[in-house]
């Protein structure tokens, strides 16, 4: 098993030309951006910034598992600069770029192990994305007593990371099946 | 095709669980450990006491504050982390039927006898974080 952690990501089929490549990012970038955009009009205010479905990180995991980590991250920096212009503003694209780093990062590592479940990678990334969010905030108020919201967030994180898994998982049973 | 849980799935379930109710702990505990109750006489400060003791203040007035100091008074009783105004002299006890305040930036206030009992945590809550 450990030896498995060392062999590299499985290639991709090898002649994708790269036009090809652009094409499957942008639309699964703008699959995200459309996710971002129904997420910001569901009518749901918990009272505590940072709480939120995450429904667009959907794309990121179907990417990551379908495509490898280089579009998936390509998918989630277009998705969020692009939606920090249209909806959240500068400081949202800034929260969600240091949480999505982190979470990005996190999920990628625990795929690798080969340990985990799509659920369980996602709960992580959940986890660590709402982490990255309140270090920024915490970096931004120069005030380490934001910690406060850290359980809640955790809490949210892994719930709805593991909604958000659990919804990867059958689109992408789905997909592999047609 | 991956299957729904795996074990390890499950391991870290527990630990994040575990370290969400330990920070939970955590972090209640050194938010009511930071509560002050801050007591003012005519814009003075009268005292500062912790919100977490359960005690009764007895607030004399003096000559400086109050005409007839003698029959003016205002006891605050601290009572399991919430503070009231258990007794005063005035007449139109509206602190003492105000209702117990336990969380930072509370207070009640006795204007006749020119009394300010406010709550304050460890430099204050913030009003919002910028989305």
């Amino acid at each position: 098993m450990q030896s498995a952690n060392n062999t590299p990501q499985p290639k991709r089929s090898n002649h994708r030309s790269s036009s090809q490549t652009v094409a499957r990012i942008a639309l699964m970038a703008s699959l995200a951006l459309i996710f971002s955009y129904v997420e910001a009009i569901i009518p749901y205010n918990p009272g505590i910034p940072g709480i939120k479905l995450g429904i667009a990180n959907t794309v990121t995991i179907i990417a990551l598992y379908k495509f490898g980590w280089k579009d998936a991250a390509a998918v989630s920096v277009i998705r969020i600069v692009v939606a920090g212009l249209l909806f959240n503003g500068l400081f949202g694209m800034l929260y969600s770029l240091a949480g999505a780093a982190v979470s990005f990062a996190g999920m990628v590592l625990l795929k690798r192990t080969k340990l985990f479940s799509i659920a369980g990678v996602s709960m992580t990334g959940g986890v660590l994305h709402n982490l990255g969010q309140l270090l920024v905030a915490a970096a931004l108020i120069e005030d380490m007593r934001i910690f406060f919201y850290f359980p809640v967030l955790l809490f949210s994180g892994i719930v709805s990371g593991i909604a958000i898994g659990i919804a990867a998982t059958l689109i992408l049973r789905a997909l592999s099946r047609s | 095709m991956k299957k729904y849980l795996t074990k390890a799935d499950i391991i870290l379930f527990i630990i994040l669980i575990a370290l969400g109710i330990a920070s939970t702990i955590l972090v209640s505990h050194g938010k009511s450990t930071g509560d002050k109750v801050v007591i003012t006489q005519g814009g003075e400060l009268y005292g500062t006491y912790s919100l977490m003791e359960d005690r009764s203040i007895d607030i004399q007035s003096d000559a400086a504050h109050n005409k007839d100091a003698d029959s003016v008074y205002n006891t605050v009783v601290i009572e399991n982390g919430k503070v009231r105004m258990e007794a005063a002299s005035c007449h139109n006890q509206v602190c003492v039927r105000h209702a117990a305040i336990s969380s930072a930036g509370e207070s009640i206030i006795c204007l006749p006898n020119r009394i300010v009992v406010k709550i304050e945590g460890n430099g204050g809550g913030y009003d919002a974080v910028s989305k």
